[in-house]
């Protein structure tokens, strides 16, 4: 029996799967799923529409080079899921299998443990994925989405690039839920913090000049803004081959950190016998 | 050949206990006190011992679940703590409890994904996995969720999971606890007859139920406390108290003063059954007797000869399972 690439690869898919097999199991909560992210951006949206009167901004556009609020606001609605997939998908993952009592078993196998996680990464993006989808085709139509269909190739890619550094991040966190009991609240502060550095919901040049400081090492930062300039033509204040090269330095970075600190927690939870405690 | 050498093997745990403002109570527990022991390829070896007595503990150590504080073992030639990986690649385990396996997919698919794990390709999975269904006869439930599952068919499917991928050497952690007597029957003989003589697969068995390791293992190791006590043969095992016999006498009272005929007492919820191994039970009967009716009032006297669970008392000064009886 040889492990090799192509037996990884075999099980991040059938991690993927199962993944997959299970949530389906639970269709209502998989059919909610699907459409909680909409009472999350829609509020936003409304709450914008009101304050300008209507769906153009003078002074968004004085600030981002862009003044279609419900456009701006989706785009970064929508990248908040791929923060999620991160932070909620991959994090929980190694805790999921505590909590369906698995995990001595999965870790038992001859993988090396970053497959696990990697299959939880592809299931939350497909997941993720699906999410975007259905956001968007709704939001379409309810209050239609001028976007630069041009954009839409070099965008999958940036937020690809961009993936690679939230997937070190999602390395990260789930294996300090194996140490921490109350685990979510690190991924909550982490995911709140990022929310608020990030120009999700509102540019950056609204933020105090300390936190716009922090947010120029936010890989979050870079992708939604390269996007959204790709899109609906936001200016940036560097340029993409810039953001590109920052966005794969932070994202190697991070993997690195991450896949470090897994392995340390990995040997510190098998010398203290808590694998698997939950 | 030996397929397991096991050397000097130390594992502690540190239990919390209360807080105390800023402090906690800390207790430390030795689950292995230094064990070190030997499996021949193709032997079917069983650890036996009560509750907590460091069998489980010493199944994750060999599974690569825990490391160890001092020592290691060697599994096949590898370390368990220099070359994990190769370790995980010719091991098959099932660890103990319920919910192992996923209880919201089939039984095939839970086969499906582990055999992923552990690098089969589709189509040697499929055939795998129809041969272990058959074997098992789960073939017509397999679509089902392991959720429906009685508690013996999802340990089939677990111990289908421990040998999907035709592994050298099994570790089997308490395969039988909690099974109705049909399906520990069942795994039983299927663990000597199919596995070990069959497949000629070195297993190593941890079991409290004492007629599970005198049935199945080649040779036993009385484990307790974290210490290894003793390794041999059921038969020589049983034959080191041989010339023995078993004075046997349940009552209810208090027959605390039996001290000095060096008497092994368990309570019972309705009664306490006293145990005295002696080369000659008639000699002392009679004088047994007398003390106990002192203070308690006898129900039953048995004279016996030794089983494994009287050695097992003998030698530890403990009983094997609360639930014995």
């Amino acid at each position: 029996m040889k492990m090799n690439l192509r037996h990884y690869l075999r099980a991040i898919n059938a991690e993927n799967i199962k993944e997959w097999k299970i949530e389906l199991t639970y269709r209502v909560d998989f059919i909610r799923g699907l459409f909680e992210p909409l009472f999350y951006v829609l509020p936003a949206i409304l709450y914008g529409m009101a304050i300008v009167g209507g769906r153009y901004s003078e002074n968004l556009e004085k600030l981002t080079g862009t003044g279609n609020l419900i456009t701006y606001t989706v785009i970064g609605y929508v990248f908040m899921g791929f923060l999620e997939t991160a932070v909620w998908g991959m994090g929980f993952a190694l805790r999921k299998e505590q909590w369906y009592g698995t995990i001595e078993q999965v870790f038992a196998a001859p993988v090396p443990r970053w497959v696990y996680v990697m299959g939880m990464a592809l299931h939350s993006t497909m997941h993720q994925g699906l999410i975007i989808i259905m956001q968007s085709v709704v939001i379409y139509f309810i209050f239609g989405l001028v976007l630069d269909i041009s954009g839409i190739l070099p965008s999958l890619l940036i937020i690809g690039i961009m993936m690679i550094s939230l997937y070190g991040l999602g390395i990260l966190l789930s294996s300090l839920v194996l140490i921490f009991k109350e685990g979510w609240i690190i991924s909550e502060i982490l995911y709140s913090f990022m929310i608020i550095v990030t120009p999700i919901a509102y540019p950056l040049a609204v933020l105090p000049s300390i936190l716009q400081k922090i947010s120029m090492y936010m890989p979050t930062t870079y992708g939604i803004s390269t996007i959204r300039h790709f899109l609906i033509g936001e200016s940036l204040g560097f340029s993409v081959f810039d953001a590109v090269l920052r966005l794969l330095a932070i994202g190697v970075l991070w993997v690195i950190f991450g896949l470090f600190i897994f392995n340390i927690v990995d040997r510190r939870v098998r010398n203290k016998g808590e694998l698997g405690t939950y | 050949m030996d397929h397991i050498v096991v050397s000097n093997l130390t594992k502690k745990f540190i239990k919390k206990g209360k807080r105390r403002f800023l402090t906690r109570e800390k207790e430390e527990i030795l689950a292995l006190d230094h064990i070190s022991l030997r499996v021949k390829k193709g032997e079917l070896f069983g650890l036996l011992g009560p509750n907590g007595a460091g069998k489980t503990t010493l199944v994750k150590c060999l599974a690569t679940l825990l490391i160890p504080d001092e020592g290691t073992a060697v599994i096949d030639g590898y370390d368990i703590i220099e070359d994990p990986i190769s370790v995980r690649k010719i091991l098959g385990i099932t660890t103990g409890g319920e919910r192992t396996l996923y209880w919201k997919l089939s039984a095939r698919d839970n086969l499906k994904y582990f055999a992923s794990l552990y690098g089969l390709s589709s189509k040697e999975a499929e055939e795998r996995i129809d041969y272990l269904l058959n074997i098992m006869d789960l073939k017509e439930k397999q679509h089902q969720r392991l959720e429906k599952y009685s508690t013996g068919m999802r340990q089939k499917v677990s111990i289908a999971r421990a040998i999907l991928h035709d592994p050298k050497i099994i570790l089997l952690d308490e395969p039988t606890l909690g099974l109705d007597p049909s399906f520990s029957m069942f795994l039983r003989s299927f663990i000597k007859n199919e596995l070990n003589r069959k497949e000629g697969k070195t297993i190593l068995l941890t079991t409290h139920y004492m007629e599970e390791a005198d049935q199945l293992c080649d040779r036993i190791a009385f484990v307790n406390k974290g210490k290894l006590i003793v390794v041999d043969t059921s038969k020589n095992l049983k034959r080191s108290v041989s010339k023995n016999e078993v004075l046997e006498i349940k009552c209810v009272g208090n027959v605390e003063n039996l001290v000095g005929f060096n008497a092994y007492m368990e309570n019972k919820r309705d009664y306490t059954k006293v145990k005295i191994l002696h080369e000659n039970t008639e000699e002392i009967m009679d004088d047994v007797l007398k003390i106990i009716k002192e203070k308690a009032k006898i129900l039953s006297v048995n004279v016996k000869r030794p089983t494994l669970e009287d050695v097992f008392i003998h030698l530890t000064g403990s009983e094997l399972r609360d639930d014995y009886e």
